[in-house]
């Protein structure tokens, strides 16, 4: 499965900060809605073209929401660091410890792209679970 | 969530379940029992080592973790650092600059000055370069020296910024060495960058003094220019916090029951004594030296501007760093922690007091104060939203007494930023400063939609709480004439 942005999110109303909660159908397409929450919020409006894909591969946890937050911190160094953010994530696994997924990263254009400055992925109100029929995931970034 | 008012806006939280002790919480009417940010304060109160109270300042708002406002000191010897209690951008602070200028003289130049400004002080998500990029060695000595650094190169109001900021500008216990290689490289060039979110430049007046004693000590005169600056450790700083959450998160449990239990995982920590907690509180500190280097080197950068905007030379403007405080930090600090307690007379403790927006208010006679500062207490700089005001007030004997010497920070978020971006859509908030007089240049107009004042508390309202409950007393009220946001 290969999702790209933009992707649908809830946005938790988290005062200070910004949090979103995605759905989907398997564990893998939350775990893209997730990713691609964190690059819709980096690039506003703008459109994101993809030019490399790489394979990231983070372990994390305990849990599947904290292996979920060790992949979105990994992606967000990406940008902090070589200012290029995700147009399209195709998941290969998030279990226990940790998560694996192909990204088609695309380079942030400050002229283009109007979102927010977001410093880091919190651990706070993590969640990554089944729930009836579908999978929940959400994050908090601190902005 | 219940709460039982103890006197005034002060409220408690009492003590229930795996809490050590009850809450404080310092309100702007009567809290929402249903506020996630009372929840946290009842979390934070499971921290190993807590002492007295967990407390919240009136600008207290939903953060992560610890709320924003929340107060936590524990105890040196056998407590808890927790890097969320301190937060992403460490060392986020506030510096007041005051000038011998008179605002009714720089307003038809106050165009060319705001603009001066945003061309010199690079701002906006990833703003870097204001400097040539650091060596690593070079990096080393800001980290291990703080403001001090910056002064020595030039980067200055006058000689002695450094004397009067929080802890002379440098916590002595930073460990450069404990800064990973990730952070170093995320904020090796943005040494002298504002950032963007909250953080600001303003060019502001004194437009009202409460305590003509204080404002004297403090060089506010009623009609004169000020700058203020609020910025923190950047990317350095965020990534410091970042690499130990991920090494405790997994790890907590280890260090015994009470960690093991903690209910939210943003509240990972470990013992002060433990390697994991001295190698954290290590590069903490080096990341608080980082950010003082940072609105350091934008004052020297700010006062340049100031000059070459005006054809003024420097030393003309009477520029002089008021105080410089931080308002996300952890701190070892001696304290009073019982104060009614019968004996010879009250002991003092060492703690590591926790300030997750909150600032240190440090009353009259503390000679931790600076010595021109220390009849009247500490200055304590409270920065409210871009389109009211902000107020520098004094810390207080009473803080000593029941905050650990803590008060609020600003203003406190009201609405979310999604929500205020509702609300600023079809509207343009710079026209809207501009018709009230304020001349704002921002880096995306995304920002200036989620900072406007409506998206804020009045924050006339909590620095009022603090006046009244003695925690800190009204000095001066600022308002902004020019803004820089990121």
């Amino acid at each position: 499965m290969r999702l790209a942005l933009p992707q649908p999110w809830e946005d938790l109303g988290h005062v200070a900060d910004v949090g979103v909660r995605v759905r989907g159908a398997s564990a893998e397409e939350a775990l893209a809605r997730l990713v691609l929450a964190l690059a819709g919020l980096l690039a506003g409006n703008g459109r994101v073209e993809p030019e490399r894909e790489e394979r990231l591969s983070v372990r994390g946890g305990p849990g599947r929401a904290l292996a979920a937050v060790a992949l979105l911190r990994e992606v967000l160094y990406r940008f902090a660091t070589e200012r290029i953010l995700p147009a399209a994530c195709e998941p290969v696994r998030i279990d226990e410890g940790g998560a694996e997924a192909v990204i088609a990263f695309g380079r942030w254009d400050a002229a283009r792209h109007d979102g927010a400055d977001v410093k880091a992925v919190t651990l706070h109100a993590a969640r990554f679970e089944r729930v009836g029929a579908e999978w929940i995931a959400q994050a908090v970034f601190d902005i | 969530m219940h709460l039982r008012r103890i006197e005034g806006d002060l409220w408690e939280i009492p003590r229930e379940g795996r809490m050590k002790v009850p809450g404080r919480v310092y309100s702007v009417g009567p809290p929402a029992p249903d506020d996630p940010a009372l929840q946290q304060v009842a979390n934070v109160a499971q921290l190993p080592g807590i002492l007295r109270f967990s407390l919240a300042m009136p600008d207290i708002h939903w953060g992560y973790g610890f709320p924003i406002g929340g107060v936590a000191a524990v105890d040196a010897e056998d407590g808890a650092v927790s890097p969320g209690g301190v937060g992403y951008d460490i060392n986020c602070g506030v510096r007041v600059i005051t000038t011998g200028l008179d605002a009714g003289d720089l307003h038809p130049k106050l165009h060319a000055l705001v603009a001066q400004l945003y061309r010199d002080i690079p701002t906006g998500v990833g703003a870097s370069r204001a400097i040539p990029r650091l060596s690593a060695a070079e990096l080393d000595e800001v980290l291990a020296s703080g403001a001090r650094w910056a002064v020595r190169r030039g980067f200055a109001a006058a000689g002695d910024d450094a004397d009067r900021c929080e802890e002379g500008g440098r916590l002595a216990g930073a460990d450069p060495p404990a800064v990973s290689a990730r952070a170093r490289t995320r904020g090796a060039d943005q040494l002298g960058t504002l950032g963007s979110g909250n953080h600001f430049l303003e060019v502001d007046r004194v437009a009202e003094i409460y305590d003509p004693v204080a404002a004297e000590a403090f060089g506010l005169l009623p009609g004169r220019v000020a700058l203020q600056i609020h910025s923190g450790s950047r990317g350095l700083g965020y990534q410091v916090c970042d690499d130990f959450l991920a090494e405790l998160a997994p790890r907590v449990a280890s260090f015994g029951d009470d960690y093991a239990h903690l209910p939210d995982p943003q509240l990972a920590c470990a013992p002060i004594a433990s390697d994991e907690g001295r190698r954290y509180l290590g590069a903490m500190q080096a990341a608080a030296n980082f950010a003082w280097a940072n609105r350091q080197v934008m004052t020297g950068l700010a006062v340049r501007a100031l000059g070459h905007a005006l054809r003024v030379p420097d030393r003309d403007l009477g520029a002089r760093l008021l105080y410089d405080v931080c308002h996300n930090v952890a701190k070892l600090e001696e304290h009073v922690v019982d104060p009614g307690a019968r004996g010879p007379g009250p002991s003092t403790r060492r703690v590591l007091v926790h300030r997750k927006g909150a600032t240190r208010a440090f009353g009259p006679g503390d000679p931790r104060v600076p010595e021109a500062y220390r009849a009247v207490g500490q200055p304590v700089l409270i920065p409210g939203d871009m389109g009211r005001y902000s107020y520098v007030l004094a810390g207080t004997a009473r803080a000593m007494e029941e905050t650990f010497g803590s008060s609020c920070h600003g203003a406190g978020r009201l609405l979310s930023r999604g929500e205020a971006l509702r609300r600023a859509r079809g509207r343009s908030i710079a026209k809207e400063l501009e018709a009230k007089g304020i001349e704002v240049m921002a880096r995306a107009s995304r920002t200036l939609g989620e900072e406007m004042s409506e998206a804020y508390k009045d924050v006339a309202d909590v620095v009022g709480v603090m006046d009244r409950a003695g925690i800190s007393r009204l000095v001066a009220r600022l308002e902004p004439m020019g803004v820089i946001k990121g």
